[in-house]
């Protein structure tokens, strides 16, 4: 649910502008703390991962209109610094097929990297805490997916005065009954109609935002844990269990 | 996503005029075509543009089927019905948007082989990710041939049936799980090899 389906020409010009550059700045941080040597050993892993991310969006839960992201479980294999390279690769071939604009590629990087690292910092946090592995992975995904969420509604919020402006292009009111009210009146039902409309948009995403949560924490819970019985290491928790 | 193996052959069978033309002046193409998605606010305008579009699209002689990937987007943009307020304009703006980007970016695709994308790309954009954009799609194809064995297994298993449900997330778990583990022995092995022939921080593409 946390990543935008917007198409190109839609969110405000400053808007996806400032999530490049965001994202290229945070890119470059990432990249400059992590010695050179390691991610060139870890590029195929960084790959691999980014390719499952890209499989998991193209599997579309139909009655609900939903994808898992696979973010949470890329995260806690590859760390905060690499799953935020990974999430900005796979944005720019998700675009490529169309989940997302070409323009929208950066915003769509910010928020998914904070479901992965928030989920890589809040899987661990978790299992110090609980030291059960199932639980541990579902909470961390479920509350890493609300926050993306959020963010994801945040940005379509920023956009909302820019859409108005796209709809009123044509000169034309885009509720009727506004033609018939006077300037003041038309403004001020606009901004309501506005409001009405996000709240709209979050009355569809919410509810369908949560059943995905749940479904994506079960998935990504179970994933874990079939890791866990076949390939320990991946998840480099035996310094912990210890 | 099945599709995409099929789209690179075409990419690099076919020889129309679209298919002889440099990478390059059809990656300046595509910025354009974004521009005028980013730019255009009126019917008329996308209408020309997405003319245009279809005209190389069916001058290139690109296969019927691949067309139908170009409307996969649509199915994102139906939340703006709900935002517009079922605005009959604003919604024929949006899906016109969506059906130029979503065109432009399959005519690319399918018009030029990706190793040509990339070598372009890796021109313009930093060396560490332009190799991990091209390991990601070249790891798609490695993915997708593992999924097929995997489907086989999860359809002997009961696959994914809506009256068993957990039983059913379970298996879809286990696939993907399955999946990541043969994926990550597959990106070492690969690591492995890219190492032997030389491989430092940059993948170099033939022509550099």
């Amino acid at each position: 649910m946390s990543h935008i389906h917007l198409p190109d020409g839609v969110l405000p010009v400053w808007l996806w502008v400032s999530g490049f550059i965001v994202a290229i700045l945070v890119g470059t941080i990432l990249s400059r703390l992590t010695k050179r040597e390691e991610l060139t050993r870890r590029l195929p892993l960084l790959g691999m991962m980014a390719a499952v991310m890209v499989l998991g969006a193209a599997v579309e839960i139909v009655p609900i209109a939903y994808h898992v992201n696979l973010t949470v479980i890329s995260g806690i294999l590859l760390g905060p610094s690499l799953i935020f390279l990974a999430t900005f690769v796979v944005n720019v071939i998700l675009a490529l097929f169309g989940h997302g604009g070409i323009t929208v590629i950066g915003l769509n990087t910010l928020t998914l990297s904070i479901e992965g690292v928030l989920g890589y910092f809040l899987f661990r946090l978790f299992w110090k805490v609980l030291k059960r592995l199932t639980p541990a992975t579902f909470l961390a995904t479920f509350i890493a997916l609300i926050f993306s969420t959020f963010a994801m509604i945040g940005v379509v919020s920023l956009g909302a005065s820019h859409y108005e402006k796209l709809i009123h292009q044509e000169g034309k009111g885009i509720f009727e009954f506004h033609l018939s009210k006077d300037k003041g009146d038309h403004h001020e039902g606009e901004k309501k109609e506005s409001e009405i409309n996000l709240r709209r948009f979050i009355a569809i995403v919410l509810p369908l935002g949560f059943i995905g949560w749940i479904l994506e924490g079960v998935i990504t819970a179970l994933i874990c844990r079939y890791i866990y019985r076949l390939r320990p290491d991946l998840l480099h928790l035996e310094k912990e269990t210890l | 996503m099945i599709q995409l193996s099929y789209l690179d052959y075409i990419a690099a069978e076919r020889k129309s005029f679209l298919h002889r033309l440099s990478p390059k002046l059809k990656i300046v193409g595509m910025v354009l075509v974004l521009l005028g998605i980013v730019m255009l606010r009126n019917l008329p305008g996308l209408l020309l543009l997405y003319g245009i579009l279809l005209a190389f699209f069916f001058l290139s002689r690109i296969p019927i089927k691949i067309f139908s990937l170009t409307f996969y987007p649509l199915i994102f943009a139906i939340l703006f019905i709900f935002i517009s307020g079922f605005q009959i304009h604003f919604i024929f703006l949006i899906f016109l948007k969506v059906l130029c980007g979503s065109t432009g970016v399959v005519l690319l695709l399918a018009t030029t082989p990706y190793p040509s994308i990339f070598s372009v790309l890796g021109r313009v954009l930093p060396s560490t990710f332009v190799t991990a954009l091209f390991l990601t799609y070249r790891s798609i194809f490695i993915l997708l041939n593992i999924l097929e064995e995997t489907q086989h297994a999860l359809y002997l298993r009961g696959g994914f049936q809506w009256r068993h449900p957990w039983r059913s997330l379970t298996n879809i778990s286990n696939a993907f799980g399955h999946l990541i583990i043969k994926g990550i022995d597959a990106s070492e092995k690969m690591y492995e090899s890219m190492v032997l022939r030389g491989f430092k921080n940059k993948i170099y593409y033939r022509g550099e």
